[in-house]
Formats: structure tokens, C-alpha cells, sequence
């Protein structure tokens, strides 16, 4: 693999994002996906691939081809590695264009963890054990608190604190930064302006971490249409051209010497994308980074080389990820600010940006744009280079 | 155990045992923490532990540890993850090395939220769970305090006034 055309995204579909109720996650599937072929141009007849995931309610799978009615398929499969699965999706996708195994694959996101009249931090249901039923080790377990994502990465977001001397204010900047790109996005949350200090006096969730430092949840579905980069170049959209791919996990190692949450996969994985695609961080003009919490941010920049390791904190301070800021990063508002469809939100964004369809929030420069997935408690990793332009020819 | 009259639940939820966890309640309730231990490198592991992260091996035994160590890091939990946790806030889940190496996510009471930093010296405590005056009596918990803070066991556990407001459209529990 020269990581020269390995594939292009041609289709972008997205289905009305938030507060939707009465929608199974299936049938928001299904909606995503024919939006996508006919952004790209294409018809159901067209596609002989369908990769889907799903989120919180993990409640879309294979039978989405039959709700379809798609024709026969060269390539069909439920891909789920959290919140790396989108970029996973896109990878298999483009393994399976080459291999000639499907031309046309639709890779599809669909989750509907809001229902009305309920918290959305209710979204993440209780383990098995429900109240007065904690059993065994996974009781003792659950007794440590330690119980739901808010609070593990508090943990790995502390452990950077104490170690390199990061500070909440920092975390903040990425909130405050995604807010004011989330300004320009029709499609975001939240879009009000947003202030370090608003961070500050946000209710604490699990300190460090304050609900301004937590993603939004998201009923929805995003789907992307993958197939030749000579095809995309026929089709309705310009091309949003795949130069590399990676995908690296790291199971929270328990024991002496981890470096758990201070390193994540995105160490080993940025760097094989980069590889692939033939270029450095210093050519990346626009971050599409995933942002379950702000630290995912910070300690994702850090691994992927555009600070170092420590630096994270300080790298994002001064505005440099906001509009008209050094590096534009998460330019839609990401998932702190704008939907939370888990690595769709990223991949989303990147396409619109490739296309330079953003409207008041394009980037400047778009030629290279990085795209990160990150699942499990920093466990799992997916790295994307997208680009408008063909990687043969381009001097990046 | 101290009168908790703004309590609307037990600070450590009811936990009970199962065929795979009897030893190590078992323990507990002796005072003592069992943890495994690699049978073929002799690496210390954390109890939930299937396979060794250092050979590979899933010959595993049980040992009593020291139930001193370190702590890596700790959150300040203010939102309950769980109704039966709801009690508890605000508490700390802290993460704990064990001088034998390995790492257990664990309770940690007996201090002042602001006051752990890490690297500081924590040791074991054991706290009994669910309604101590409300049978039926729960298996007793492997916790842990820092070395050099007053009070010990359930009784320093911090609490709020009560439950947090609930969610604005963020993923928080
Ligand atoms: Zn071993």
C-alpha cells in the first residue's frame, strides 16, 4: 500500500440530529445511508457495501441491509471498536476497494440514547447489578464509584495534572475554542459564545472534570459513502480523497509502570496514518479531533506529535485551536459542542471541510485534514488524512 | 457506625458475594486483602485479573498483600453514576498501586477532597456495604485512606447534602 488514492469518501448523510424521539436507531440507519447515496449520486442499486455501527444503545446491526432492501453485497458487517469505529469502518471500507471485494460501501453511525423526559447522562444505563444487586468482584467494583466514563477519564485527566501540571483552565480553552466554531455550524447544540470562566463555574461532574469539559448525547445517524478515488472524481461531490488510515488499542494496563491515560493509542496510530499518507503533522492544516471530554483533545494533540508530551496543556492555551487561532481543531463545535454521533462527528466534519462546504466556519487551508476516533477509557484509536486533493501529484 | 440522618441510602452500596469472589470477601472480612499473583513470573495482580500482562499466563493464584501503596490519581465524583451511588456523593474513586505493583480502583476516605496529591501514601481499610443496622448485611470492602489522614473506614466518608440536579443535555450520569 503506497497510501497513494486508496479511496475517496464521495457521500455525506446526515440525519436531523438531537432531541429526536420516536425513531428507532435502525430506521435513522437507513435514512443516513440514502441520504449519503444521493448526496453522492448514487442509488441503492449502486451499493454492494454496508459497514454499520452503533453507540451507546449498540441497537443497529446487519439486518439494516434488509430494511434497505439493498442488492446483493460483497461486504456486510457490524464494525464496533467505540469510538474508533468510524475510522475503522472507513479503513475496512477502503481495504475491501482495493481487494475489489465492493465498489461502493456505505459506513453507516446510528444511535438514540435520549428519550424524553430523562437525563441525558441516563443514556449510559446501569450494569447489570442494579441497586442492592452488586455482585462479586464487579460489585466491589462498582462500589469504587469508578463507574462510568465521566469518572475514569477524571481519573487519566488528573494523573496529567499532577504529572505535567495542567490545569482545568487549559481544558477550557478546548471548550471555549469548539463553542465558537460551533457558532458557524447550523448544525450544533450548542452555539452561544462561551468563556473560560462560564468553564470555571460549570457544575463539577467528577473533578477534575466540569459538565462544560463533557460531550453532549445525540439521537441520529451519520453515514459516509466510500468507493474508487477514479469513481469520486465522476460523482455529484468533490472528492474527499483517503491518503492513510491507522488503527491502534491498548487495553488499560493495571499494574506498575502503565502509562495509562497519560499515553493512548493515538501515539502509535497517528504516526502510521501520517506514514501512509506521506506527510507530518507540521502539513496538517485542520484537526478533526474526537472529544468525549476536552483532555481527550489535549492528550490526543500530544500524541500525535504537535506538542510535546506535557505540552498538551500549554499547546491549546491562547486560543490557538479557535477560529483564526494556529491550528483550526474540531471546527463543527466536535462533540462538546455540537452532536455526539462518536467518530462520525469528527469524520463529518472532515468531509465538509475537504469539500470546503463549511460556510463562515471553513477552515483557511484544508489540504490536509486529520481525523481521530477514540474509544473505550483511551483504549482505542482511529487515525484518518483526508484530503480534497489526490495524494499522486500533491506536494504535501 | 455514626448516625447519617441526610442519608437516603448506604455510602458503599450492598455488594454480595458469588462462588468467584468468596476468597477474597472471605479476606476482607479477616482484614486482609487477596489479590493474584502470576504463577509462572510471580507478578503481583489486581483481583479481577484473568491473565498475567506480563507473560501472558492465565495460571494465576491468590496472595494476601500488604494493602499499602501509592496513589496514581483520584476524581472528586460529585454526579452519581449509579442510583444505589447516589448516596455516596460526593466521593472519591481513587486509583491505587499496591507496593507489589499492582493497580485496584478503589474508595478512597477518610480525607479532605482537596488534600490528595499524587504519589501520596494510601493503605488499606475495610468498610462494610450496604445498611449496616439494615439487613441484609453486605460483604466487606476493600478501601483505601491516606496514610497520613485522621479517621478511617465509612465513618470519614464525605457526603453531600444529597443528589445532584440532573442532566442538561450532556453525557453525565
Ligand atoms: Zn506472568
Amino acid at each position: 500500500m503506497t497510501g497513494a488514492d486508496l479511496a475517496a469518501i464521495a457521500g455525506l448523510g446526515m440525519t436531523r440530529l438531537g432531541k429526536v424521539y420516536g425513531r428507532s436507531s435502525t430506521s435513522l440507519a437507513a435514512e443516513a445511508v440514502r441520504l449519503a447515496l444521493a448526496d453522492a449520486g448514487l442509488s441503492l442499486g449502486d451499493l454492494d457495501g454496508l459497514l454499520i455501527s452503533g453507540g451507546i444503545r449498540q441497537d443497529v446491526g446487519v439486518s439494516l441491509a434488509g430494511v434497505l432492501s439493498t442488492g446483493p453485497l460483497g461486504l456486510l458487517a457490524q464494525v464496533n471498536a467505540f469510538g474508533a469505529s468510524a475510522g475503522a469502518m472507513v479503513a475496512q471500507a477502503a481495504q475491501a476497494i482495493a481487494a475489489g471485494v465492493a465498489s461502493t460501501v456505505a459506513c453507516v453511525f446510528a444511535d438514540t440514547p435520549l428519550r424524553p423526559q430523562r437525563p441525558a447522562g441516563a443514556a449510559w444505563g446501569a450494569p447489570k447489578a442494579g441497586a442492592g444487586g452488586a455482585v462479586g468482584l464487579a460489585g466491589w467494583q462498582l462500589a469504587s464509584g469508578a463507574t462510568n466514563p465521566n469518572i475514569l477519564y477524571a481519573l487519566a485527566a488528573r494523573r496529567h495534572m499532577e504529572r505535567y501540571g495542567t490545569r482545568s483552565e487549559q481544558l477550557a480553552e478546548v471548550a471555549v475554542a469548539q463553542r465558537a466554531w460551533a457558532a458557524g455550524n447550523p448544525l450544533a447544540t450548542m452555539r452561544e459564545p462561551l468563556t473560560v470562566e462560564q468553564h470555571q463555574a460549570s457544575r463539577p461532574i467528577a473533578e477534575p472534570l466540569r459538565l462544560l469539559d463533557c460531550c453532549l448525547v445525540t439521537n441520529g445517524a451519520v453515514a459516509v459513502v466510500v468507493t474508487a478515488a477514479d469513481r469520486a472524481a465522476d460523482l455529484r461531490q468533490p472528492p474527499v480523497h483517503l491518503w492513510g488510515y491507522g488503527q491502534a488499542h491498548q487495553p488499560r494496563r493495571m499494574l506498575s509502570g502503565s502509562d495509562w491515560g497519560l499515553v493512548t493509542p493515538a501515539a502509535r496510530c497517528g504516526p502510521q496514518a501520517m506514514r501512509m499518507a506521506g506527510i507530518g503533522v507540521d502539513d496538517v492544516d485542520v484537526c478533526e479531533l474526537y472529544d468525549c471530554y476536552t483532555y481527550t483533545v489535549v492528550v490526543t494533540l500530544e500524541d500525535y506529535g504537535f506538542c510535546a508530551k506535557g505540552e498538551g496543556g500549554a499547546f491549546v492555551a491562547g486560543g490557538r485551536l479557535a477560529p483564526g487561532g494556529k491550528l483550526a481543531c474540531n471546527t463543527g463545535g466536535g462533540q462538546l459542542s455540537g452532536y455526539y454521533m462518536w467518530g462520525m462527528t469528527p469524520l463529518s466534519e472532515a468531509v465538509v471541510q475537504a469539500r470546503g462546504q463549511g460556510g463562515t466556519r471553513q477552515a483557511p487551508r484544508n489540504d490536509v485534514i486529520l481525523v481521530s476516533g477514540n474509544g473505550g477509557i483511551l483504549e482505542h484509536h482511529a487515525t484518518l488524512v483526508l484530503s480534497p486533493h489526490r495524494r499522486r501529484g500533491n506536494a504535501a | 457506625m455514626s448516625a447519617r440522618d441526610r442519608a437516603v441510602g448506604p455510602v458503599f452500596p450492598l455488594v454480595a458475594r458469588d462462588e468467584a469472589s468468596a476468597a477474597f470477601f472471605d479476606a476482607a472480612a479477616r482484614g486482609q486483602l487477596l489479590v493474584r499473583r502470576c504463577r509462572i513470573g510471580g507478578d503481583v495482580l489486581a483481583p479481577e485479573t484473568r491473565t498475567c500482562p506480563r507473560c501472558g499466563s492465565a495460571d494465576l493464584d491468590e496472595v494476601v498483600v500488604s494493602g499499602r501503596g501509592t496513589l496514581v490519581s483520584w476524581a472528586v465524583v460529585h454526579q452519581a453514576p449509579l442510583p444505589s451511588l447516589v448516596p455516596a456523593v460526593p466521593y472519591i474513586s481513587a486509583l491505587v498501586e499496591l507496593a507489589e505493583g499492582p493497580w485496584l480502583l478503589a474508595r478512597l476516605v477518610g480525607s479532605d477532597p482537596a488534600g490528595p496529591r499524587a504519589g501520596a501514601e494510601v493503605e488499606v481499610r475495610f468498610v462494610p456495604s450496604g445498611e449496616p443496622s439494615a439487613p441484609p448485611a453486605g460483604e466487606v470492602l476493600p478501601v483505601f485512606a491516606l496514610v497520613s489522614a485522621p479517621g478511617t473506614g465509612a465513618d470519614a466518608a464525605t457526603r453531600a447534602d444529597g443528589p445532584m440536579s440532573e442532566g442538561e443535555g450532556r453525557a453525565t450520569s
